[in-house]
């Protein structure tokens, strides 16, 4: 407490108390607002240095490291509204606040204002709601001050080895053996370190230490970790008059388009989800949603699927204004090319070539139309064969390539690989009946008329081989109890029929094979 | 007549020489003088049959004659068939007719070695709208990675199915593309020719009615088998059209290997009469 024009230092948050206590300025230490009169010649703008305010949730402790990065990106973005500079440290965010101070009228106000904003945020994510902080010219110094506790604002460069001299080291945040040599050399305070010669701390401590302290004091070079805001782009257009014809739109569209492929070229990224809206005069924008298989950012690609999709669209009204939004972005990818000419000669199908192509089918046919199939370990032969939607199937899929690379790994995947070759033993060949099974199932068993002797499907029906017995599902009430064979019929087409075993013995027809 | 290169330079030879007529004339020409050489040895002029002198010449092309044409086409999997196929084989893109009067003809069996090479080479199978379901078992028992399937809904309206099917041919990314429509105009069957070359991928389209002008470059009709030996998997297999090829022509397959080759006297055994069983047919 040297100093106490510039210099203050709050009381610590009690015990019981989990409350931020509020920061007491002195008289003259930020920016008052200031009322001048015409003949007052404004103040000459002194170039002053930055002001670092810095948060400190020593809470963080207890929780993974992906929890608190996903907590600090949180507060981050909360913090953007005060400063446009936001910089990650373990478990403490500092944003630079010097050139929000008059804006906002003064330290105070900006501290109130990210309380109000942090308090609710932790607590919505069941943490104690309190944080440390402190505010100085540089970002080291902030974040010591901050960590130990003592909430001060240190307004001027000159007075910050004072304000730092008296922290006590464990806020250096150093190794065990480290605090334990200082301890030994009669070191407890930082100021104590800077009685020390500095070539002999090089050697002890290594150059770290010295360039920790130098940062604190303003005097090396601070590199921050900056916050960025995730990419956002929605781009619209009011159509100078009104279109009922979609293909008069579609130069609109791609000249929106355009604009996003620019914006993602410039940020290195592709577009995984579009929505693209048509605006109506008093009614409900009709909405086109383009989520894409893979993330694009081809103005071609993404052209073709908006025609696709606008040959499905009827209009309910006519169109006054389009508008593009990106609901989701992906890192762009792009595909190496080889060095050496021949071997483009080859044409080779790449999978996002296919991938565009199935997304062009599924906007035209919609979602359930593009099937994929899969066998099932199942006597009962109609339920032995399943159709499943593409895209669920793909995903099934990639887990599973996924979990075949891992195989071998730690104990923990152990499980995960259980459950894989399990999944592996529901696939091909291992679990099929051996017996001949036709190419085409028939959907509902077709009944076979029979006179006198002969069974008859459009022509007369002779049973070649068989039968194979089937029993099964009798659990579900609707038992299968059949006498399969393979049969041909006269014009010569190769059927697979069976007879009921229960009832009437009726003859049915199940499949050809084709 | 087609003239190929080669028989064009014969024709063109023919002119040198004086004589002022066509390529029969012209090629009898030179097998006359052919026989005058080897006749002198045996004797006897007339006795070299001409189609064996046409044979041993090997710049000359003909029409009818599949040996020629080297192996420019994609393996049927049948050496029966590869044999009557130009090009020894199905055609590497475009579209192929496959006709049967009704489906279990082994209309499928017939494809399914191709689709394991398409398969092998890690390409897709797309099926648009088939007439039943497609049964997976069936394709597993056939060696068939079932990964590497997928199927357009039957339920798709033609014009949405045929809008598939061309893409699918044009964008080149499927190996192989299989339909099922009948009735189709000369004018979409063209364009889906075309759009076969565009993305040289072969499509395959199943009918029942034989049309006899279509612009597709090999047309086959599954019929069973007539003769009175033939087994239970044997079907004949015509070839209505073939690019390439002007003479109808057919063989018998086995088409059913999955069956196996004990399967005749399986059945044979059993055809005894069963009470319970038989006894009623």
């Amino acid at each position: 407490m040297k100093d106490s024009e510039s210099m203050a230092q709050l009381p610590l948050p009690e015990a019981g108390e989990s409350r931020v206590i509020k920061l007491p300025l002195p008289a003259g230490a930020g920016p008052q607002p200031q009322v001048r009169t015409a003949d007052q010649a404004a103040p000459a703008p002194r170039n002053r240095g930055k002001l670092w305010y810095a948060l400190f949730l020593p809470q963080l402790a207890t929780l993974s490291e992906p929890q608190q990065e996903r907590i600090l990106k949180h507060l981050a973005a909360l913090m953007e509204s005060v400063s446009s500079t936001v910089s990650f440290h373990p478990q403490a965010l500092i944003c630079e606040v010097r050139s929000s101070l008059r804006y906002f009228g003064g330290i105070e106000v900006i501290h109130d204002k990210l309380r109000s904003l942090i308090t609710p945020a932790l607590q919505d994510r069941g943490l104690p709601d309190y944080f440390l902080y402190a505010a100085s010219p540089t970002v080291t110094g902030s974040l010591l001050l901050a960590r130990s506790g003592q909430n001060l604002l240190v307004y001027r460069k000159e007075n910050l080895r004072s304000a730092l001299g008296q922290l006590p080291t464990e806020v250096l945040q150093l190794n065990k053996e480290q605090n334990r040599r200082l301890y030994n050399m009669g070191v407890r305070k930082i100021r104590d370190i800077w009685r020390l010669p500095t070539d002999g701390l090089h050697k002890r401590f290594g150059s770290d230490f010295i360039r920790l302290l130098n940062r604190a004091l303003g005097s090396a070079a601070e590199p921050t970790h900056n916050y960025l805001p995730p990419p956002a782009f929605t781009t619209s257009c009011d159509l100078p008059y009104e279109l009922e014809n979609l293909d008069r739109l579609l130069p609109v569209a791609d000249e929106l388009l355009a604009q996003l492929c620019d914006f993602l070229r410039h940020r290195d990224l592709s577009a995984s989800h579009l929505v693209f809206s048509l605006l109506h005069e008093r009614r409900e924008a009709s909405e086109i949603d383009m989520a894409l298989r893979q993330a694009s950012r081809c103005r071609d690609h993404l052209l073709l699927l908006l025609e696709t999709h606008f040959s499905n669209l009827s209009l309910p009204a006519p169109v006054t204004g389009v508008r593009l939004h990106i609901k989701q972005f992906d890192a762009f990818m792009s595909e190496s090319e080889s060095l050496l000419l021949e071997d483009k000669a080859a044409p080779t199908t790449s999978s996002s070539s296919l991938d565009q192509f199935m997304e062009q089918l599924q906007a035209r046919l919609g979602g359930q139309t593009l099937k994929s199939i899969n066998t099932i370990a199942e006597h009962c032969p109609e339920y032995a064969s399943q159709e499943l939607d593409y895209e669920q199937a793909r995903k099934t899929r990639g887990t599973r390539k996924a979990g075949k690379i891992k195989a071998g790994s730690s104990r923990q995947d152990a499980a995960k690989q259980l459950t894989i070759v399990t999944r592996q033993q529901q696939l091909p060949s291992a679990l099929v009946a051996d017996n001949p099974r036709p190419l085409w199932l028939l959907d509902d068993p077709l009944e076979l008329t029979r006179r006198g002797s002969r069974l008859y499907y459009r022509k007369p029906v002779s049973l070649i081989s068989g039968p194979e017995r089937i029993e099964s599902c009798w659990w579900t009430g609707d038992e299968v109890n059949r006498d399969y064979y393979v049969a041909q019929e006269s014009s010569g087409s190769r059927l697979w029929v069976y007879r009921e075993r229960g009832g009437d013995r009726r003859w049915y027809l199940h499949g050809f094979f084709a | 007549m087609r003239l190929g290169p080669t028989a064009g330079a014969a024709y063109r030879q023919g002119l040198t020489g004086k004589r002022r007529t066509g390529l029969t004339a012209n090629t009898k020409f030179s097998a006359q003088q052919d026989s005058g050489q080897t006749g002198a040895r045996i004797g006897n002029r007339t006795t070299i049959p001409i189609e064996q002198l046409l044979h041993s010449n090997p710049k000359l092309w003909r029409g009818c004659d599949m040996a020629g044409q080297g192996s420019h086409g994609l393996s049927t999997g049948y050496p029966e068939l590869d044999e009557i196929l130009p090009g020894r084989g199905w055609p590497r893109n475009g579209l192929v007719e496959v006709i049967s009067k009704q489906w279990g003809m082994g209309e499928l069996q017939l494809l399914l070695p191709l689709m394991r090479s398409v398969i092998a080479q890690g390409k897709w199978v797309l099926w648009i709208s088939p007439p039943h379901q497609l049964y997976a078992p069936a394709l597993v028992q056939a060696g068939i990675d079932i990964e590497q399937v997928l199927v357009v809904k039957a339920d798709t309206s033609c014009r949405d199915a045929l809008w598939s099917m061309e893409k699918a041919l044009q964008s080149g990314s499927c190996g192989l593309v299989l339909a099922w429509q009948n009735w189709l105009p000369g004018r979409v069957l063209r364009r889906l020719q075309l759009a076969g070359e565009t993305g040289d991928t072969l499509g395959v389209l199943f009918k029942h009615n034989v049309s006899n002008h279509s612009p597709s470059p090999l047309r086959m009709e599954i019929k069973s088998s007539c003769e009175k030996d033939s087994a239970f998997s044997d079907a004949e297999v015509a070839v209505l059209k073939a690019r390439g090829n002007f003479r109808p022509l057919s063989t018998r397959l086995d088409l059913y290997p999955c069956f196996g080759p004990d399967f005749r006297p399986a059945l044979q055994a059993k055809s005894e009469p069963q009470p319970g069983l038989y006894a009623h047919i």
